[in-house]
Protein backbone atom coordinates (compact mmCIF):
# COMPACT_ATOMS: atom_id res chain seq x y z
CA UNK A 1 0.00 0.00 0.00
CA UNK A 2 1.12 3.40 -1.01
CA UNK A 3 1.72 5.87 1.95
CA UNK A 4 -0.22 9.38 1.91
CA UNK A 5 1.55 12.64 2.14
CA UNK A 6 0.27 12.30 5.97
CA UNK A 7 1.82 9.43 6.44
CA UNK A 8 4.98 10.49 5.01
CA UNK A 9 5.41 13.64 6.84
CA UNK A 10 4.70 11.76 9.84
CA UNK A 11 7.26 9.54 9.29
CA UNK A 12 9.71 12.40 8.63
CA UNK A 13 8.93 14.40 11.86
CA UNK A 14 9.92 11.77 13.75
CA UNK A 15 12.99 10.65 11.92
CA UNK A 16 14.42 14.01 12.62
CA UNK A 17 12.75 13.93 15.82
CA UNK A 18 15.29 10.90 16.21
CA UNK A 19 18.18 12.44 14.69
CA UNK A 20 18.66 15.70 15.50
CA UNK A 21 16.16 16.18 18.79
CA UNK A 22 15.77 19.61 20.59
CA UNK A 23 18.41 20.08 23.12
CA UNK A 24 17.05 18.60 26.62
CA UNK A 25 16.57 21.66 27.93
CA UNK A 26 15.76 24.06 25.39
CA UNK A 27 12.35 24.80 27.31
CA UNK A 28 14.00 25.80 30.27
CA UNK A 29 16.85 27.86 29.16
CA UNK A 30 13.87 29.75 27.05
CA UNK A 31 12.28 30.23 30.55
CA UNK A 32 15.25 31.56 31.97
CA UNK A 33 16.28 33.75 29.32
CA UNK A 34 12.56 35.76 29.67
CA UNK A 35 12.91 35.72 33.49
CA UNK A 36 16.14 37.30 32.51
CA UNK A 37 14.45 39.57 30.24
CA UNK A 38 12.20 40.67 32.36
CA UNK A 39 15.03 41.57 35.50
CA UNK A 40 16.34 43.62 32.91
CA UNK A 41 13.84 46.60 33.70
CA UNK A 42 14.11 49.00 36.15
CA UNK A 43 14.07 47.45 39.94
CA UNK A 44 12.86 49.65 43.06
CA UNK A 45 15.41 48.10 46.16
CA UNK A 46 13.07 47.74 48.87
CA UNK A 47 14.47 48.31 52.98
CA UNK A 48 14.71 45.87 55.64
CA UNK A 49 12.58 47.48 57.79
CA UNK A 50 12.52 44.74 60.51
CA UNK A 51 13.84 41.33 61.10
CA UNK A 52 12.60 39.15 64.22
CA UNK A 53 14.03 35.24 65.12
CA UNK A 54 11.94 33.23 66.71
CA UNK A 55 12.98 29.84 68.40
CA UNK A 56 11.04 27.11 69.25
CA UNK A 57 10.76 23.85 70.94
CA UNK A 58 8.37 20.70 70.80
CA UNK A 59 8.50 19.27 74.36
CA UNK A 60 7.47 16.25 75.88
CA UNK A 61 8.29 14.75 72.79
CA UNK A 62 10.54 11.08 72.29
CA UNK A 63 13.02 13.22 70.50
CA UNK A 64 12.81 16.99 71.12
CA UNK A 65 12.81 19.03 67.46
CA UNK A 66 13.70 22.86 67.52
CA UNK A 67 12.97 25.23 64.34
CA UNK A 68 13.58 28.46 63.75
CA UNK A 69 12.16 30.82 61.91
CA UNK A 70 13.35 34.17 60.90
CA UNK A 71 10.70 37.02 59.60
CA UNK A 72 11.93 39.83 57.55
CA UNK A 73 10.08 42.79 56.52
CA UNK A 74 11.06 45.43 53.59
CA UNK A 75 9.37 47.77 52.03
CA UNK A 76 9.25 50.42 49.25
CA UNK A 77 6.92 52.96 48.31
CA UNK A 78 4.21 51.26 47.65
CA UNK A 79 4.42 47.85 48.21
CA UNK A 80 5.79 45.76 51.53
CA UNK A 81 7.25 42.26 51.59
CA UNK A 82 6.72 39.56 54.64
CA UNK A 83 9.25 36.82 54.49
CA UNK A 84 9.73 33.76 57.04
CA UNK A 85 12.05 31.57 56.70
CA UNK A 86 11.88 28.24 58.76
CA UNK A 87 14.61 25.77 59.40
CA UNK A 88 14.33 22.75 61.70
CA UNK A 89 16.63 20.53 63.00
CA UNK A 90 16.70 17.75 60.73
CA UNK A 91 18.25 20.76 57.89
CA UNK A 92 14.97 21.29 56.51
CA UNK A 93 14.38 25.16 55.50
CA UNK A 94 10.97 26.45 53.83
CA UNK A 95 10.47 30.13 52.58
CA UNK A 96 6.92 31.85 52.59
CA UNK A 97 6.07 34.89 52.10
CA UNK A 98 3.43 37.88 51.52
CA UNK A 99 3.39 40.44 48.89
CA UNK A 100 1.10 43.64 50.38
CA UNK A 101 -0.85 44.81 49.21
CA UNK A 102 -1.51 41.71 47.31
CA UNK A 103 -0.88 41.45 43.65
CA UNK A 104 -0.22 38.33 41.75
CA UNK A 105 3.30 38.23 40.97
CA UNK A 106 6.04 36.04 39.45
CA UNK A 107 8.81 35.67 42.55
CA UNK A 108 12.18 34.97 42.18
CA UNK A 109 14.89 33.72 44.72
CA UNK A 110 18.79 33.65 43.86
CA UNK A 111 21.80 34.43 44.64
CA UNK A 112 22.66 38.63 44.81
CA UNK A 113 24.53 38.34 41.69
CA UNK A 114 23.11 36.27 40.06
CA UNK A 115 22.64 38.20 36.94
CA UNK A 116 22.57 35.76 34.38
CA UNK A 117 18.87 33.82 36.29
CA UNK A 118 19.83 30.49 35.67
CA UNK A 119 20.70 29.59 39.33
CA UNK A 120 17.09 31.28 40.26
CA UNK A 121 14.29 29.50 41.51
CA UNK A 122 11.02 30.83 40.83
CA UNK A 123 7.33 30.67 42.00
CA UNK A 124 4.12 32.09 41.70
CA UNK A 125 2.45 34.95 43.95
CA UNK A 126 -1.49 34.22 44.11
CA UNK A 127 -3.98 36.45 44.12
CA UNK A 128 -3.70 36.73 47.95
CA UNK A 129 0.11 37.63 47.45
CA UNK A 130 1.49 34.90 49.03
CA UNK A 131 4.32 32.89 47.48
CA UNK A 132 6.33 29.69 48.81
CA UNK A 133 9.50 28.13 48.15
CA UNK A 134 9.23 24.74 50.08
CA UNK A 135 12.91 23.90 49.19
CA UNK A 136 14.98 27.40 49.10
CA UNK A 137 18.26 27.70 48.29
CA UNK A 138 20.85 28.19 50.97
CA UNK A 139 23.10 30.98 51.29
CA UNK A 140 22.92 35.02 50.71
CA UNK A 141 20.22 35.19 48.68
CA UNK A 142 17.72 38.08 47.62
CA UNK A 143 13.75 38.00 46.02
CA UNK A 144 13.17 39.79 42.89
CA UNK A 145 9.39 40.60 42.15
CA UNK A 146 7.76 40.84 39.02
CA UNK A 147 3.78 42.06 39.33
CA UNK A 148 2.15 40.18 36.49
CA UNK A 149 0.79 43.43 34.34
CA UNK A 150 -2.31 42.94 32.37
CA UNK A 151 -3.86 45.10 29.84
CA UNK A 152 -5.64 47.76 31.46
CA UNK A 153 -4.20 47.20 34.85
CA UNK A 154 -2.13 50.14 36.10
CA UNK A 155 1.80 49.55 35.20
CA UNK A 156 3.52 48.86 39.08
CA UNK A 157 7.40 48.27 38.32
CA UNK A 158 9.24 45.36 39.45
CA UNK A 159 10.61 45.23 42.81
CA UNK A 160 13.93 43.55 44.55
CA UNK A 161 14.76 43.01 48.37
CA UNK A 162 18.05 43.77 49.75
CA UNK A 163 20.35 40.49 50.25
CA UNK A 164 19.90 38.09 52.89
CA UNK A 165 20.34 34.96 54.56
CA UNK A 166 18.10 31.88 53.85
CA UNK B 1 -0.97 33.67 2.49
CA UNK B 2 -0.95 29.62 0.61
CA UNK B 3 -1.58 26.63 3.46
CA UNK B 4 -1.95 23.12 3.60
CA UNK B 5 -3.45 20.81 6.06
CA UNK B 6 -1.61 19.89 8.87
CA UNK B 7 0.11 16.75 8.93
CA UNK B 8 -1.36 15.24 11.80
CA UNK B 9 2.21 14.07 13.23
CA UNK B 10 3.90 15.73 16.52
CA UNK B 11 2.29 19.18 14.64
CA UNK B 12 -1.24 18.04 14.89
CA UNK B 13 -4.31 19.55 15.66
CA UNK B 14 -3.63 18.27 19.15
CA UNK B 15 -0.79 20.23 19.65
CA UNK B 16 -2.07 23.11 17.28
CA UNK B 17 -5.62 23.46 20.09
CA UNK B 18 -2.57 22.82 22.97
CA UNK B 19 -0.13 25.58 21.95
CA UNK B 20 -3.76 28.12 21.19
CA UNK B 21 -5.51 27.21 24.37
CA UNK B 22 -2.37 28.27 26.23
CA UNK B 23 -1.62 31.20 24.42
CA UNK B 24 -5.39 31.79 25.53
CA UNK B 25 -4.83 31.67 28.99
CA UNK B 26 -1.52 33.28 28.87
CA UNK B 27 -3.36 36.19 27.28
CA UNK B 28 -6.25 36.33 30.21
CA UNK B 29 -4.06 36.54 32.57
CA UNK B 30 -2.50 32.86 33.43
CA UNK B 31 1.23 33.56 34.15
CA UNK B 32 2.07 29.41 33.81
CA UNK B 33 0.09 29.29 30.91
CA UNK B 34 2.71 31.05 29.12
CA UNK B 35 5.68 28.33 30.27
CA UNK B 36 3.13 25.45 28.91
CA UNK B 37 3.33 27.27 25.46
CA UNK B 38 7.11 27.64 25.34
CA UNK B 39 7.45 23.75 26.48
CA UNK B 40 4.66 23.05 23.58
CA UNK B 41 6.11 24.65 20.90
CA UNK B 42 9.86 24.98 21.63
CA UNK B 43 10.47 22.02 19.78
CA UNK B 44 8.68 22.68 17.14
CA UNK B 45 10.19 26.26 16.61
CA UNK B 46 13.78 23.78 16.78
CA UNK B 47 12.98 21.71 13.79
CA UNK B 48 11.61 25.25 11.74
CA UNK B 49 14.58 26.94 12.77
CA UNK B 50 17.43 23.53 11.85
CA UNK B 51 15.70 23.39 9.06
CA UNK B 52 16.73 26.50 7.62
CA UNK B 53 20.25 25.36 7.95
CA UNK B 54 21.74 26.59 11.13
CA UNK B 55 23.64 25.12 13.17
CA UNK B 56 22.42 24.21 17.15
CA UNK B 57 23.53 26.48 19.00
CA UNK B 58 22.62 29.32 16.49
CA UNK B 59 19.09 27.81 16.32
CA UNK B 60 18.84 27.61 20.14
CA UNK B 61 19.55 31.24 20.29
CA UNK B 62 17.24 31.72 17.37
CA UNK B 63 14.37 30.24 19.45
CA UNK B 64 15.09 31.58 22.62
CA UNK B 65 14.70 35.48 20.57
CA UNK B 66 11.70 34.08 18.75
CA UNK B 67 9.77 33.44 22.43
CA UNK B 68 11.22 36.99 23.82
CA UNK B 69 9.63 38.92 20.21
CA UNK B 70 6.48 36.82 21.35
CA UNK B 71 6.15 38.84 25.29
CA UNK B 72 7.25 41.83 23.83
CA UNK B 73 4.88 41.63 21.49
CA UNK B 74 1.83 39.41 22.58
CA UNK B 75 -0.28 42.17 21.19
CA UNK B 76 0.14 41.99 17.87
CA UNK B 77 -1.07 38.34 17.33
CA UNK B 78 -4.87 39.23 17.05
CA UNK B 79 -6.10 35.78 17.22
CA UNK B 80 -5.11 33.51 19.52
CA UNK B 81 -5.56 30.68 16.68
CA UNK B 82 -2.95 31.90 14.83
CA UNK B 83 -0.39 31.43 17.33
CA UNK B 84 1.82 28.24 15.95
CA UNK B 85 2.14 30.02 12.87
CA UNK B 86 3.03 33.26 14.49
CA UNK B 87 6.21 31.58 16.02
CA UNK B 88 6.87 30.01 13.70
CA UNK B 89 7.04 32.40 10.84
CA UNK B 90 8.78 34.95 13.37
CA UNK B 91 11.36 31.77 14.04
CA UNK B 92 12.28 31.51 10.36
CA UNK B 93 12.15 35.21 9.59
CA UNK B 94 15.10 35.41 12.87
CA UNK B 95 16.79 32.30 11.48
CA UNK B 96 16.71 33.69 7.96
CA UNK B 97 18.38 37.16 9.23
CA UNK B 98 20.87 35.28 11.34
CA UNK B 99 21.92 33.18 8.31
CA UNK B 100 21.72 36.09 6.25
CA UNK B 101 24.59 37.92 8.77
CA UNK B 102 26.80 35.56 8.83
CA UNK B 103 26.76 34.01 5.01
CA UNK B 104 26.28 30.75 4.79
CA UNK B 105 24.60 30.63 1.53
CA UNK B 106 24.92 27.55 -0.55
CA UNK B 107 25.00 28.87 -4.39
CA UNK B 108 24.81 25.51 -5.97
CA UNK B 109 21.52 24.50 -7.72
CA UNK B 110 19.29 21.85 -6.23
CA UNK B 111 19.31 20.22 -10.12
CA UNK B 112 22.92 20.17 -10.10
CA UNK B 113 22.94 18.11 -6.90
CA UNK B 114 19.87 16.19 -7.93
CA UNK B 115 22.06 13.71 -9.76
CA UNK B 116 25.47 13.87 -7.41
CA UNK B 117 23.91 13.22 -4.30
CA UNK B 118 25.74 10.87 -2.45
CA UNK B 119 23.84 8.67 0.46
CA UNK B 120 25.07 10.63 3.03
CA UNK B 121 26.92 9.22 6.14
CA UNK B 122 27.32 11.06 8.93
CA UNK B 123 27.26 10.43 12.58
CA UNK B 124 23.60 11.19 12.18
CA UNK B 125 22.98 8.23 10.17
CA UNK B 126 24.51 6.14 13.08
CA UNK B 127 21.40 6.71 15.23
CA UNK B 128 19.28 5.06 12.87
CA UNK B 129 18.95 1.70 14.26
CA UNK B 130 15.32 1.07 13.55
CA UNK B 131 14.97 -0.64 10.08
CA UNK B 132 12.37 1.59 8.71
CA UNK B 133 13.35 4.40 9.96
CA UNK B 134 17.04 3.79 8.31
CA UNK B 135 15.22 3.04 5.27
CA UNK B 136 13.50 6.55 5.49
CA UNK B 137 16.58 7.95 6.24
CA UNK B 138 18.72 6.75 3.16
CA UNK B 139 15.49 7.69 1.34
CA UNK B 140 15.51 11.14 2.40
CA UNK B 141 19.41 11.91 1.96
CA UNK B 142 19.07 11.09 -1.86
CA UNK B 143 16.94 13.86 -2.17
CA UNK B 144 18.06 17.58 -3.02
CA UNK B 145 18.53 19.53 0.17
CA UNK B 146 15.85 21.83 -0.46
CA UNK B 147 13.25 18.86 -0.62
CA UNK B 148 14.65 17.93 2.34
CA UNK B 149 14.45 21.05 4.08
CA UNK B 150 10.84 21.49 2.76
CA UNK B 151 9.97 18.57 4.09
CA UNK B 152 11.41 19.29 7.67
CA UNK B 153 9.84 22.54 7.62
CA UNK B 154 6.10 20.88 6.05
CA UNK B 155 6.38 17.70 8.62
CA UNK B 156 6.74 19.82 11.90
CA UNK B 157 4.74 22.95 11.29
CA UNK B 158 1.08 22.40 10.81
CA UNK B 159 0.25 25.62 8.78
CA UNK B 160 3.06 27.31 7.63
CA UNK B 161 3.43 30.91 5.92
CA UNK B 162 4.20 30.08 2.67
CA UNK B 163 6.16 33.84 1.81
CA UNK B 164 8.41 33.29 5.04
CA UNK B 165 9.19 29.88 3.24
CA UNK B 166 9.82 30.83 0.62
CA UNK B 167 12.32 33.50 1.97
CA UNK B 168 14.28 30.77 3.76
CA UNK B 169 14.43 28.41 0.92
CA UNK B 170 14.81 30.83 -1.80
CA UNK B 171 12.37 30.04 -4.09
CA UNK B 172 9.25 31.68 -5.69
CA UNK B 173 6.36 31.62 -3.12
CA UNK B 174 4.47 29.96 -6.03
CA UNK B 175 6.90 27.17 -6.07
CA UNK B 176 6.34 26.00 -2.52
CA UNK B 177 3.29 24.27 -3.14
CA UNK B 178 3.99 22.22 -6.79
CA UNK B 179 7.90 21.64 -5.02
CA UNK B 180 6.20 19.86 -2.15
CA UNK B 181 4.14 17.88 -3.89
CA UNK B 182 7.54 16.94 -6.20
CA UNK B 183 9.07 15.88 -3.04
CA UNK B 184 6.78 13.80 -1.51
CA UNK B 185 6.14 12.09 -4.26
CA UNK B 186 10.04 11.82 -5.20
CA UNK B 187 10.06 10.30 -1.23
CA UNK B 188 7.76 8.19 -1.80
CA UNK B 189 9.41 6.78 -5.06
CA UNK B 190 12.37 6.18 -3.10
CA UNK B 191 10.96 4.68 -0.66
CA UNK B 192 9.47 1.76 -3.43
CA UNK B 193 6.54 1.04 -1.21
CA UNK B 194 8.70 0.45 1.53
CA UNK B 195 6.62 2.55 4.19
Amino acid sequence: MTATDDDLLVAVAGLYADLDPAPADLAEGVLARLAVEDLETEWELLTLVERVDTRAGTRGAAKPETSNTVALEFAGTTYRVLVRIHHTDDGARRLDGWVIPALPMRVFLGPPGDTLGHTRQSAYADRDGRFEFPAPMSGEARLWLLPQNRHGDRIVPPFVTPPFLV
Amino acid sequence: MATHGAPGGPTSSALYDAATDAFRRWRAGEDAALDELVRTMSPVLWHVVRATGLDREAAEDVVQNTWLTLVRSAESVRDAQAITRWLCTAARREAWRVSKSVTRTRPVEDEVLDARLPVQTSPESEVVTNDEKALLWEALSRLPERCQRLLRIVAWEPRPDYSSVADTLEMPIGSIGPTRRRCLDKLRAELGGSL
